[in-house]
């Protein structure tokens, strides 16, 4: 309850304007109420509020009844808000939705302008809204809020639903509802009426519930929260009432704010974690293999903790920032070899760990697991990959888990392993170095090739963005890792993986959204982004430049759905049908896509099509000295395939 | 195989673009056995560049590197009769002997470009 005391507080400060507005309401039907500006308020309230009234009167006019509801004072969506803010969310992004006007009308005017104060994100696609917060979380380490229409705008928001599910990340999602059939009031409310929202998604988000009152609403608000913070973090949906969000407290009495539970997070049984410390340091070749590991940025220095005890090699999956890039340990270019070498293998929160293993493992390898993925699993969508008859699963989270084990890993270390594992670290960093030697010499190869090669494109980014306090906010398997390869990241937030599930139009909004939570630590937020990807969500883009959200978006323009055009000329390999047709569906050209053009259209700053590799150094400078400013800008880079 | 269509335009359009870099490889005396500007054609409008770059530089998992430095013709040509991976499998009713011979008389001829220590941004 102490929580919410201090924003109820604020609300009736901030609810005479509104009050005021609402009698100015109920009084003109069909006449313009004269507005007398409060003191206290901003120089533009009285043109804003004049419309809402304009508003208000065309639709009486028009046969729908005249705004009525409890005093503002009371409205059960500014409860919805300090609930909300408890729990301590920010941001929430949105596309407009009558199901959800009440909730909306009491963000904009009371948690806007009330502490502390939430900032509404104007999307303009639910999947947008979701792919906002799915970033905003990665980098931020807690959720966003969105809000969708009932029906059709969670249909739309679903695909993102399921990348974020598949990404384990929190994201607080609410969807309106009109139960009340009564209340609809056109064949389109109809239209947009489901009994049961949620359960078009509820194979792939972690919880969800439709509250009936104010009460029931804070707590599961409460709950929500907390299973979605809970590893495996996961999305929730909350399907709020119209009524409840129009309607008022009873009595005019805020009900109690649940206290948020600290929660402990499953680490690791001290047995299991003991047997795998005892295989780790007995091992030859031990090799630990980190996917979604670091779930924070503490989770990366356990890492490299971990790895120094042992002197092992580490492969990172890039499901996260899971351990610098430069490291010596860091052997991610010989996963092939190491996987097949090794005699333990150990998988941190390893997604797939059958494709790792699949190759062959060396006779009588041992591969352990702990991944909090065995504590929550659905069964519909097939996220969870193929079994793998590891050795030892430890049904936990890895992040938590790692200080027992490398607590157990220093206490069952003798002198002569210690002697062991220096002289397996010298090896180590020399093919760290020698891997990276390969890499520039690969980068190399095609350096002045047109269309420009992906490690030109991502090494001339690079050099504009080294020196500064850059992160980068999209997964790199389009781009060969070339980042990996090439760059320097240390630091957690310098990398968030991909989307989760692989669908398209995740990068515009998960970039956006990765580059609000950087904002307000002035870091230099980067995406390198495939063209079809960015034109499934390209209204993400006018989000950033409405909100002055600095990002720079480099557009790998390869002019074609390249990764399907393999597949297709498979197919008709098989059929021998010939693969001249092969081409017909992939490829994006006749014409092709002005990125530059729509950017600009969109209000961000752009330069492009780059074709000739020697601008694309020019062109990548003045961008960043754009986002330097506090501004998107994109930069269009006509590329090779992959 | 001889089909010519809209998807063919759509992938000489492409060729355009490669122009530049490609034409490099005009300028290298013809390998013995195969047509390289054929093979260039071959390599756009079958779709090669998709996965191996325009110039065989390569593109990660989707597809190695093949040049400058391509396999000899007759390891090639047995790569393209039996792949079994992501690579698709071409029979001699899709992809001639002649054809083959093409391609890699093409990615022969590609140069070996910059040195590694010759370019700076591969050097910080």
């Amino acid at each position: 309850m102490a929580r919410s005391s201090k924003p109820m507080r604020a609300r009736r400060s901030a609810l005479n304007r509104r009050g005021f507005l609402k009698a100015a309401t109920l009084a003109g039907t069909g006449a313009i109420v004269p507005v007398v500006a409060r003191a206290d308020a901003p120089a533009a309230a009285p043109a804003q509020e004049r419309h809402v009234v304009e508003l208000a009167s065309r639709e009486t006019e028009q046969g729908v009844p005249p705004l009525s509801g409890p005093p503002q004072s009371n409205c059960g969506s500014d409860f919805m808000v300090d609930v909300m803010r408890s729990l301590g969310i920010e941001q929430v992004a949105a596309i407009p939705g009558n199901t959800f006007k009440g909730l909306h009308e009491s963000i904009i005017n009371y948690g806007m302008t009330t502490p502390p104060a939430l900032n509404l994100i104007t999307c303009m696609h639910e999947e947008i809204s979701v792919a906002i917060a799915h970033g905003y979380a990665k980098i931020e380490g807690k959720p966003m809020a969105c809000m969708m229409h009932s029906t059709v705008g969670l249909q739309h928001g679903s695909m993102a639903l399921y990348n974020a599910w598949a990404d384990r990340v929190p994201v607080f999602a609410i969807v309106g509802a009109q139960l009340d059939a009564d209340k609809r009031r056109s064949m389109v409310d109809w239209m947009h009426s489901v009994f049961d929202g949620p359960a078009l998604v509820r194979d792939f988000i972690k919880w969800d519930d439709s509250p009936v009152s104010l009460t029931q609403f804070a707590e599961s608000a409460t709950r929500a929260y907390k299973f979605s913070m809970t590893p495996p973090y996961g999305p929730i949906v909350l399907a709020v009432d119209q009524e409840l969000q129009e309607g008022g407290m009873e009595g005019g009495v805020s009900p109690a704010i649940p206290k948020m539970p600290k929660t402990s997070v499953a680490r690791g049984d001290e047995g299991a974690v003991n047997e795998t410390a005892r295989l780790l340091v007995g091992a030859q070749s031990p090799l630990i293999v980190a996917d979604r590991a670091a779930r924070t940025a503490a989770g990366l220095a356990l890492l490299v903790e971990l790895a120094e005890a042992l002197q092992a090699p580490v492969v990172d999956v890039y499901g996260r920032m899971n351990f610098p890039w430069r490291h010596p340990l860091n052997q991610t270019r010989r996963q092939r070899a190491l996987t097949s070498e090794a005699d333990v293998i150990l998988g941190l929160e390893l997604t797939d760990f059958w494709g790792l293993t699949s190759a062959g493992l060396a006779k009588g390898a041992k591969r352990i697991s702990i991944s909090s993925g065995d504590l929550y699993m659905k069964s519909n969508y097939q996220d969870f990959e193929r079994f793998t008859p590891v050795d030892i699963a430890i049904a936990a989270d890895a992040e938590a888990t790692l200080p027992s084990l490398i607590d157990a890993v220093r206490r069952l270390t003798t002198p002569r392993r210690r002697a062991a594992f220096a002289s397996r670290g010298a090896q180590l960093a020399m093919d760290h170095e020698a891997s990276l030697t390969q890499s520039r010499a690969a980068a190399a190869v095609g350096w002045d090739d047109q269309p420009i090669t992906t490690a030109r494109l991502c090494a001339e980014l690079y050099e504009q963005i080294r020196n500064e306090d850059w992160a980068l906010c999209n997964g790199t398997v389009f781009q060969n890792f070339w980042p990996q390869q090439l760059w320097t990241a240390t630091h957690h937030y310098q990398y968030m993986g991909d989307s989760g599930a692989y669908g398209l139009g995740y990068l515009p909004g998960a970039s956006v959204g990765a580059a609000i939570a950087h904002q307000k630590h002035g870091r230099l937020p980067v995406a390198i982004g495939g063209d079809g990807d960015l034109m499934f969500c390209p209204g993400a883009l006018w989000t950033a430049a409405h909100h002055n959200i600095p990002l720079l978006y480099v557009v790998h323009n390869n002019r074609a759905y390249h990764q399907e055009i393999m597949f297709v000329q498979m197919m008709a390999n098989q059929r021998q049908r010939g693969i001249d047709r092969a081409q017909i569906g992939n490829t994006l050209t006749n014409p092709s896509i002005d990125f530059a053009k729509l950017a600009a259209s969109l209000g961000v700053y752009s330069e492009g099509p780059i074709a000739d590799p020697k601008d694309l150094g020019p062109a990548l400078q003045r961008a960043v000295a754009v986002v330097k400013r506090g501004a998107p800008a994109l930069v269009d880079v006509v590329s090779q395939g992959r | 195989m001889g089909r010519l269509n809209s998807a063919l335009a759509s992938a000489l359009l492409i060729a355009a673009m490669c122009v530049s870099s490609i034409a490099r490889a005009d300028e290298k005396p013809p390998v013995a056995g195969g047509d390289p500007v054929n093979g260039k054609r071959i390599f756009v409008v079958y779709g090669c560049y998709a996965c191996h770059g325009t110039t065989g530089a390569g593109g990660g998992i989707a597809g190695p590197k093949i040049a400058p430095g391509p396999l000899p013709l007759e390891a090639t040509r047995a790569k393209l009769r039996s792949s079994a991976g992501r690579m698709p499998a071409y029979s001699a009713a899709l992809l001639k002997d002649s054809e083959i011979a093409d391609i890699v008389a093409y990615l022969q001829g590609i140069p070996s470009g910059k040195a590694t220590k010759e370019i700076p941004l591969l050097n910080r």
